[in-house]
């Protein structure tokens, strides 16, 4: 390595050239080399840059390498319109962790598979697992133990009732379009493919109203359990397989809905610790 | 509304949890400045704490927080939790988020909606406690003291007029305790600084004000020197651990401490430190924490 002094310097309408990116590979690799040794160079260069753009490019930089990429299902959702705020908060919620999903899509799978090839004649696996994977996506998305920054999401503005109907929504939109695709396979009357999801909708705010009361496991529990013996109760009295989801049924799983939303409310209403109602 | 109440009022203020209470009838008033609340374990430190973080409701007393009731409106909680910079003592740290995705969650929480100048405030935060070269690491990979440190980032977001800190010392070592000195008496100028912690040295080095808590009472409220002064002429070094001291050790020199009870014969009398003062406030519950390890 050589100490000489340089004996030359590009001039002015060259570095000009070379900022605007105008010169051949050569020669810009040339300038380049040369700019790398010569502090005099160096200087020059500074007050021909625009104002701010190093400033821009390093913000850039460090943008990119600071902040935690979106998983693709939330990059997906920005360009349908997802506001930029709640992806982060989506993003650190573990109840949307893809083996969640993975989990919830086989067990369907089988199910539907199951109900088609018997014929239509074992309708129970994909009815009893249909309502409940939102369910149990929900639980998830719930708890203290699935939450590591419950003591502060609790005491945010956002407000953790806020984060959970989030994050319930989150569940809802991201499970039932392929729950709705399978029931499309399910054997048996077209109205059939869509019957599930009333138990569906309404067994997630029994789950939220009861949760509020006995935490969100032991509500997971009793609604697992209840749906479970409602499917396999009128499997065992040799009642029409799709009776759960008939539309008298319908009507009660409706009630149940609108009782669990009204005790929802009023806790809403009553409980001294607001945002903790939940 | 009188702009000249205090930050936290809290008037008659009691929690049970079961059948224990955790705090009797406590009054108490904070404002600007950093106050350090000194107890053993069980005294009732973090449900007050708990309390004036609006995490947990009184059972019975007044809380007010920026002249406002926490309990009457979602809006006047929701106007409280703007204001406040939290770091409970017990916080989970999700291990596959980084630092910045971390504090970057919790100030989307807080409602910093602009990406842009949320970036900035989350960087201003890790740099605060310098924690700006680990921005990009972990949370899980992160040391337990370099952890205590992105909650505490979390806490000083938008600068807060009400910080509440519930052991914020717990794994710093003494450069990073200096640290945190600068940092809550810059803050201490604007905000109330509550922090909790069961170290002496702690609340001699960060606070102006000590509360002591002991059993849900409040045992002492007022200047650190003036705590200190309740135990002069109680202290002494003297060749004897003292009969009936209320605790005495062995001291590098090999005299003993000797603190409370009558002076043992040729004891001189010794200048008074925070902990003395501390551990006769506590009384026969002293000898418990001074209890050779």
């Amino acid at each position: 390595m050589t100490t000489e002094a340089q004996y030359w310097h590009a001039d002015p309408a060259l570095l000009a050239r070379y900022i605007a990116g105008a010169l051949d590979a050569v020669t810009g690799a040339s300038v380049e080399q040369h700019l790398s040794r010569c502090e005099s160079c160096r200087r020059s260069v500074g007050p021909l840059l625009e104002p701010g753009l190093v400033d821009r490019t390093w913000a850039g930089i460090r943008d990119a390498v600071e902040r935690p990429p979106l998983p693709h299902s939330l990059r997906l959702a920005r360009r349908c319109g997802l506001p930029e705020p709640t992806a982060v908060l989506l993003a650190g919620a573990a109840s949307l962790r893809s083996a969640w999903l993975v989990g919830a899509f086989l067990s369907l799978s089988f199910a539907t598979l199951a109900a088609y090839v018997s014929g239509g004649t074992a309708l129970a696996p994909f009815l009893l697992i249909a309502p409940l994977a939102p369910v149990l996506g929900v639980a998830a998305a719930y708890g203290p133990r699935q939450d590591p920054l419950e003591a502060l999401v609790a005491t945010a503005p956002y407000g953790r009732t806020r984060l959970i109907l989030l994050r319930t929504l989150a569940v809802l939109v991201s499970v039932l379009p392929v729950t709705a695709l399978l029931g499309l396979a399910v054997p048996g009357p077209p109205w059939l493919a869509a019957a599930w999801l009333g138990p569906a909708l309404s067994l997630v705010p029994v789950l939220l109203a009861l949760a509020g009361f006995v935490g969100p496991r032991a509500a997971a529990t009793v609604v697992l359990l209840g749906w479970s013996s409602v499917v396999v109760a009128s499997t065992r009295g040799g009642l029409d397989p799709a009776w759960p989801v008939e539309a008298g049924q319908q009507g009660v799983y409706l009630a149940l809905a609108v009782a669990a939303c009204a005790v929802i409310a009023i806790r809403l209403r009553i409980d001294r610790q607001r945002g903790v109602a939940l | 509304m009188n702009v000249t109440r205090n930050t936290v009022e809290l008037t008659g203020v009691g929690k049970r949890y079961g059948r224990k209470h955790a705090l009797v009838d406590v009054d108490l008033t904070f404002d600007q400045g950093v106050t350090g609340l000194l107890g053993p374990n069980g005294a009732g430190k973090t449900t007050l704490l708990r309390i004036v973080a609006t995490s947990i409701a009184a059972d019975t007393g007044e809380v007010r927080l920026l002249g406002r009731d926490p309990h009457r409106a979602y809006a006047d909680v929701t106007a409280v939790r703007r204001e406040l910079g939290y770091l409970p003592q017990e916080l989970g740290y999700p291990s596959d988020m980084t630092a910045f995705g971390f504090v970057e969650y919790v100030a989307v929480l807080k409602e910093w909606n602009d990406r842009e100048r949320r970036t900035q405030e989350v960087r201003r935060v890790l740099d605060l406690v310098d924690l700006s070269d680990q921005a990009t690491v972990r949370v899980g990979r992160l040391s337990g003291g370099q952890r205590r440190r992105v909650g505490l980032a979390q806490a000083l977001l938008a600068d807060p007029l009400l910080v509440v800190l519930d052991e914020p010392t717990t794994g710093l070592d003494p450069a990073q305790r200096a640290d945190l000195r600068r940092t809550l008496s810059t803050l201490g100028h604007r905000s109330t600084v509550l922090l909790s912690t069961h170290q002496t040295e702690d609340v001699a080095a960060l606070c102006e004000r000590v509360v002591v808590l002991a059993g849900g009472t409040v045992r002492f409220d007022g200047a650190v020197t003036d705590m200190v002064a309740t135990a002069a002429g109680r202290v002494w070094l003297a060749d004897e651990p003292g009969d009936d001291a209320l605790v005495s050790w062995q001291t590098g020199t090999g005299r003993h401490h000797v603190v409370g009870g009558t002076p043992p014969a040729g004891a001189d009398p010794a200048e008074p430190t925070l902990e003395d003062a501390y551990l006769l406030m506590l009384g026969p519950d002293a000898r418990r924490l001074r209890a050779p390890a």
